[in-house]
């Protein structure tokens, strides 16, 4: 898609926020949060009988088959594992100057990470308060989402100056963000 | 990035605080909501580029000292508990801590 230079830190920055040593842990982070999440949804599909809850009594099965897990036409969990996985895709696809050369891929990331961080603690809050009980692997998963947010942040913040380096200098933010070299090339 | 460990750390024990303490049922479900959001600000003011979420946990802080009084706790320890949290939180949420790396203007530069 662009011209991929060597590796550049964005400018001001101390490092180079779309590194691999950078995503590396956040795509970890959320092929685990998939796989958590599939597992809940398989017993919210009754794939699986029952679900692992080693400290909270029945507090998975009144979680999981609370009315707020069925607002949706899917179990939330389904959401969740199918929200990890675009978190798994948006934090491999791209080189390691994709905050520059794939600034929406880089955005789509930021904003994928962000909700479903803010998603997960609303649950985390309304297992209580509503239910009265709490669900190991469903705070699990809230720990991951929300350890994903201060690592994915950066890189979307590199990026979100690019752009309006590239609306400074004058040139289509609309190519910019797509990463058409003819502003990849012109704009730092 | 202490202080925002020591302020998650606070925001667990009051999702715990209920199961311990005599909390009555509106007390319970205060500490079961405050406590899950200052955990998340402060978790993610861990990180340098988001360190300053940790603000918003200025705004919990408040709460806590407030909220025995405006909801009406009946016991000494909840209202104890959630004020001397309430202090910890809002003292800690000031606290920035080292900055080691440099972020092109931060936030501010992208508008």
């Amino acid at each position: 898609m662009s011209s991929e230079a060597k590796e550049q830190k964005p400018p001001g920055w101390s490092y180079n926020p779309s590194a691999w040593n950078e995503r590396i842990p956040i795509v970890i982070l959320a092929i685990v949060g998939t796989g958590i999440a599939t597992y809940l949804a398989m017993y919210q599909l009754r794939i699986f009988k029952t679900v692992w809850e080693p400290f909270f009594g029945d507090g998975s099965k009144t979680i999981l088959n609370s009315a707020t897990s069925r607002i949706l036409p899917i179990p939330d969990a389904a959401l969740g594992a199918i929200s990890y996985f675009v978190d798994v895709l948006t934090g491999v696809i791209g080189g390691t100057n994709r905050w520059r050369t794939m600034p929406w891929i880089v955005i789509i990331f930021g904003v994928a990470v962000g909700p479903l961080g803010a998603v997960s603690i609303t649950l985390v809050i309304l297992q209580p308060v509503l239910y009265d009980s709490w669900c190991t692997l469903c705070l699990s998963s809230a720990v991951i989402s929300l350890w994903m947010i201060g690592p994915a942040m950066d890189e979307m913040l590199a990026s979100l100056q690019y752009m309006k380096r590239i609306r400074q200098s004058g040139h289509s933010s609309w190519k910019g963000f797509w990463g058409y070299d003819e502003v990849i090339n012109k704009v730092n | 990035m202490w202080a925002q460990l020591v302020n998650t750390a606070l925001g667990l024990w009051l999702m715990v605080a209920p199961a311990v303490l005599s909390y009555n049922k509106i007390g319970a479900d205060n500490c079961h909501i405050t406590g899950p959001l200052v955990v998340s600000f402060a978790f993610v003011a861990c990180w340098e580029a988001t360190r300053s979420l940790r603000r918003v946990n200025f705004l919990a802080g408040l709460w806590l000292l407030a909220a025995p009084w405006v909801l009406g706790y009946n016991e000494t320890l909840p209202i104890v508990n959630d004020m001397l949290v309430g202090a910890l939180v809002f003292g800690f949420s000031f606290v920035e801590g080292k900055i080691e790396g440099s972020f092109g203007g931060g936030w501010k530069a992208i508008w």
